[in-house]
């Protein structure tokens, strides 16, 4: 058998067992969410179904996909029946250049466990890892935007058709800080490859969330807008916008936009694991352990992002263009100049002199932008924009 | 032209940029248009990948069908008459305009393919075999002979922002 | 770590730096203080196009190359670069209280006037195609803006789409140019390419004429050259009168530049070709801007055919592509900046709140409203025609004595004949302020600023023609650089 082949062989495998893998996080995730949600507000959560309610998410996508596919009479024909799918494929796609393991050996062949990973054969058959690793998984996210507008305009409603315009402006304004926060931990690394980062987290012995803590939190924060979660999920703002974008869609197409956003919500944590917690080593390098210690990371994130959502106030849209353009985005290309300075003239000390420019950076950073949103969201409101859009109340009639 | 993986993932990946192509300039739905043209540009990233240039074909991505087309979609969508309007891509000149098209392209594409048969060295600019991490090699020309332009770049994008603050700003009261 | 830009790259550019500085201060001011800014911006904006010119008299006479040949200033240069800090510089005087009668704000429009400054002087001492594209695109963004910044006014919002799209086109007509030259040669650097044309056989190399050809198409764009000349009309009419100034003269001079050092000094050995094709280009538009300049009535619209005649006049200096021609190109810029400047100086103090009264009546009897504006107008005219006493007069003499050298007899009696037919349309709008008198005489009121403006152009135009060799020893130089 030719090397190309087994090479084909492996990788499909690996993809399968990847995407399944990936595939049943979501299910997991919706249990999860239901289960923490109905603690923090002190319900008992999903109970009925299977132990613990474990079945109950199965149970859900059965009954959704039983529904009748509904297709407003006024829908674009082709676009809202492949909406949906723009929204997931790019989701599932973006997996393919995170590592979850290292290095694997079996006989003389030896690769990563990444779906776009490296790959070496006997006979000096090489395929390095994907160069551009992280420019394709932004541009991957970035694709989803086209799922949200085309879904929100293609329903020929004005609920979905808003609901779109604020998920896709919001999706984009949060591009930026997400794509530049994760520059100073490439810096750091030196490589566009994921595989590299994570190496270069050992090397310096210390996970880049240390030195990189402002660009860890600008993630954060943008990841969570990026995805449309909680406090960030103005699209599905039901007081105002029934349910945004996917307000129409019913059915196996719904499913598919639920499927999407926790797909992502996993992808953004499995980036953040991977950039800023060290991704799949821990302790020790025995490699079958890997994949474990990046799950365990990664229901760290996931965790984190319910704990946000049933913790935290929805922000108001204005609040959300200026966190995102007046704190986020310069508070990260601050981040970014400092960690090229400091690279660039004490190499040696870099970690060092990082974290305590992060601490005083992030110090600054939340007195000043707590200022900067409380002043332009004030302004806003003094605005004509809020003359104009606001219902007129009775203090401001007297 | 023999078959083998390249020219199959070619022909496919080619056939899908034109096709897409040809329906961004012929459907009468606008937004259709734009969702081929998001297609067309996926597909042209497609081929800098057949072409070895990995870097290239994620910032075709990130920039072309992650940034530009989004921005198309948003023109269109926030244009309320769009919304559901069939126009016709054809005006009065489509004849003459046809004519000039393809007597343009015919132009190009003898002249390339002539010369490039004859097996000449009219293509003086060859693919640079990168020697050492292809990213590494654009940074650094990025930054020592190109570091005007990139500048330049820079500004440009500054008069761009500020140019459409003016034109979009809101009136004094 | 090493700083990839050395001294000499700081003095290349040391002009551009306090033009973009300039420009960011008046846009920062304008961002924190908006009442400050509409105050002082436009003099902060003369300030530093006066450090400009005061960095450029530093480099009089210089030769540098900076950013690995990207870069050249030359006699050449730095001539053009004056002529187009002249031509800001007036258009500042005149924005000032244009801006205030048509109530629109000020420090954006200074920011941008700065920065197309900045990409024009950039074009003007460009070496490398890539920076021509970079830098015209700079510019021509900045312009677009400005033409549609009298948002209210149709006209205007039209003029900056028209400008806007059929520039786009150019621009990407440009680029695809380049890379087509640079599949052909290899190189984008001008120098390169002069160099790479002298091996054998690569002069029918069809990818390089297709290149060459359709980089011509994108620069002769900017020039307004028949027959990419159909955008100057509607533009030059709907923009607001300073910008139309402004863009009439400053990007003819850097798009000049940049055509002058790609044909005659990179592609000089392709000139067998080109020279053909320029000659037609400047007959055709010589002819054609003439001609229908004699159909306006509209004073704009008439000034800018006649600037599209003008592109046609320059172009038979490139098609020389002798000293005498190379010379006669700077001294043609600068003398046209003054003249046109001025002359749309009086039309900008003419015209009523919202661009009304741009007709040629509303010119009747000037001189009795107001003597000064209309013997300065009449000079314009003059100059504009090629009559002595006046700077046009000497810059058309060098033109057509470099024609005579350059043995392009042709050309020069289309020149001749269709100078004759503009003194036609020219001296109509003499003969309309002076000779006939106005039904009613109303005084016109004249800004201080536009004062000042309109009398350095006289100033200079009868400078020039008086003493041209104020700057013949300097254009002198020019011949010198590297060719």
């Amino acid at each position: 058998m030719p090397e190309i082949v087994i090479f084909l062989l492996i990788k499909l495998v690996m993809t399968i067992v990847i995407f399944a893998l990936w595939m049943t996080m979501v299910p997991f995730m919706i249990w999860l969410e239901r289960k923490v949600i109905a603690d923090i507000q002190i319900r008992i959560g999903p109970n009925r179904v299977g132990p613990f309610g474990l079945l109950q998410p199965i149970a859900d996508a059965l009954k959704l996909i039983m529904k009748e596919d509904i297709t407003p009479a006024k829908a674009d024909k082709l676009i809202y029946p492949i909406a949906p799918a723009l929204l997931m494929v790019p989701a599932l796609l973006a997996i393919a250049v995170i590592p979850i393991g290292g290095m694997v050996t079996i006989g003389e062949r030896s690769f990563t466990l990444q779906i776009m990973g490296e790959y070496r054969g006997p006979n000096g058959f090489f395929v390095p890892e994907l160069d551009a690793g992280i420019l394709l998984s932004l541009a991957l996210s970035s694709l989803g935007v086209y799922g949200v507008v085309l879904a929100g305009w293609s329903s020929a409603n004005k609920y979905s058709l808003l609901g779109g315009m604020r998920s896709s402006a919001q999706m984009l304004s949060y591009e930026l800080p997400l794509g530049v926060a994760l520059v100073g931990p490439l810096l750091l690394a030196s490589s566009l490859r994921l595989n590299e980062v994570v190496n270069a987290q050992s090397n310096f012995g210390i996970w880049f969330i240390i030195p990189q803590f402002v660009g860890f939190i600008i993630f954060l924060m943008s990841g969570t807008a990026e995805v449309n979660r909680a406090p960030f999920d103005l699209p599905e703002a039901e007081q105002e916008l029934i349910g945004g974008y996917h307000t129409e869609y019913s059915s196996f197409r719904f499913a598919m936009f639920f499927m999407a956003e926790y797909l992502n919500m996993v992808t953004i944590s499995a980036l953040a694991v991977t950039f800023f917690l060290g991704g799949y080593r821990l302790f020790t390098d025995i490699v079958w352990l890997q994949p474990i210690w990046f799950a365990l990371k990664l229901m760290l994130f996931l965790y984190l992002f319910v704990w946000i959502r049933g913790t935290w106030p929805r922000v108001r849209y204005d609040q959300l263009m200026a966190l995102g353009w007046k704190v986020s985005l310069p508070l990260a290309l601050v981040n970014l100049a400092i960690t090229a300075i400091v690279l660039a003239y004490v190499p040696k000390r870099a970690v060092l002199v990082l974290t305590i420019t992060s601490i005083v950076l992030i110090t600054i950073a939340y007195y000043g932008s707590s200022y900067n949103i409380r002043r332009s969201t004030d302004m806003t409101a003094r605005s004509g924009y809020a003359r104009r859009h606001l219902p007129e109340s009775e203090e401001t009639r007297i | 032209m023999e078959i083998t993986g390249y020219n199959v993932a070619f022909i496919a990946i080619a056939a899908m940029t034109v096709t897409s192509a040809i329906f961004v300039v012929t459907l009468p739905n606008i937004l259709r248009s734009a969702l081929f043209l998001m297609f067309t540009f996926i597909g042209v990233a497609g081929l800098y990948v057949l072409a070895n240039a990995e870097i290239l074909a994620a910032m075709q991505l990130l920039i072309y069908v992650g940034a530009i087309t989004v921005l198309i979609l948003f023109a269109i969508v926030l244009t309320q008459q769009l919304m559901g309007a069939r126009i016709t891509q054809t005006s009065r000149n489509i004849v003459l305009g046809g004519v000039a098209a393809i007597a343009v392209f015919a132009f190009i594409a003898t002249t390339f393919v002539s010369h490039f048969s004859k097996g000449s060295d009219m293509i003086a600019a060859q693919p640079a075999v990168p020697t050492s991490d292809p990213l590494l090699m654009i940074a650094k020309m990025l930054i020592q002979p190109y570091v005007l332009p990139f500048e330049l770049a820079s500004f440009i994008l500054l008069v761009a922002m500020v140019g459409a603050i003016v034109i979009a700003k809101e009136d004094k009261d | 770590m090493t700083i990839p830009v050395s001294a000499a790259d700081w003095i290349v550019i040391n002009t551009e730096l306090i033009l973009v500085g300039t420009a960011m201060i008046v846009l920062l001011l304008d961002a924190f203080n908006r009442r400050i800014s509409d105050r002082i911006s436009p003099w902060i904006t003369l300030v530093g196009v006066v450090g400009g010119l005061v960095s450029l008299g530093f480099l009089w006479g210089q030769e540098y190359t900076g950013f690995a040949g990207m870069l050249v200033i030359d006699s050449f240069s730095v001539l053009v670069k004056m002529a187009i800090l002249f031509g800001t510089g007036l258009a500042v005087l005149l924005s000032v209280d244009y801006l205030r009668r048509e109530e629109l704000a000020q420090g954006e429009y200074y920011g941008l006037l700065l920065l197309s400054t900045v990409g024009m002087l950039l074009l003007t001492s460009s070496a490398n195609l890539i920076m021509i594209f970079l830098s015209l695109e700079m510019l021509s963004i900045a312009l677009y803006v400005l033409t549609g910044y009298a948002r209210m006014r149709p006209r205007s919002q039209e003029a900056g789409m028209k400008y806007f799209l059929l520039g786009s086109f150019s621009a990407a007509i440009l680029v695809y140019g380049v890379a087509l030259i640079y599949g052909a040669l290899g190189t984008v650097d001008l120098a390169g390419v002069a160099e790479a044309l002298t091996a054998p056989g690569i002069l029918s190399n069809p990818v390089l004429l297709a290149g060459a050809g359709l980089v011509l198409v994108g620069l002769g764009f900017k020039v307004a050259a028949v027959p990419f000349q159909m955008w100057t009309p509607d533009v030059y009419e709907g923009a607001p009168s300073p910008v139309t100034a402004f863009m009439s003269v400053s990007t003819k001079a850097a798009a000049f530049a940049a055509l002058t050092r790609v044909l005659v000094f990179a592609f000089s050995d392709l000139s067998g070709v080109w020279m053909a094709v320029i000659w037609a280009i400047a007959a055709l538009t010589m002819i054609f801007g003439n001609l229908v300049a004699i159909a306006q009535n509209n004073i704009k619209r008439m000034l800018a055919y006649s600037s599209i005649a003008h592109a046609g006049y320059i172009l038979v200096a490139v098609a020389s592509a002798n000293q005498l021609g190379i010379q006669s190109i700077p001294f043609y810029l600068i003398a046209y900046t003054f003249m046109n400047i001025g002359a749309w100086a009086v039309v900008t103090v003419i015209t009523r709140k919202g661009e009304e009264g741009v007709g040629l009546s509303d010119y009747t009897g000037l001189f009795w409203r107001n003597p000064l504006l209309a013997v300065s107008m009449g000079l314009f005219m003059f100059s504009l025609a090629g009559i002595p006493p006046t700077a046009g007069f000497t810059a058309k003499i060098y033109l057509f004595m470099a024609a005579v050298n350059a043995n392009l007899i042709g050309l020069l009696i289309v020149a001749v004949v269709t100078t004759i037919i503009s003194a036609y349309f020219y001296l109509r709008v003499t003969v309309i302020m002076f000779m006939h008198r106005p039904s009613e005489v109303s005084a016109v009121h004249v800004p201080i600023a536009a004062y000042v403006a309109i009398i350095i152009a006289v100033v200079a135009t009868l400078w020039l023609f008086l003493f041209p060799n104020s700057t013949q020893a300097f254009t002198e130089a020019v011949w010198r650089m590297g060719l």
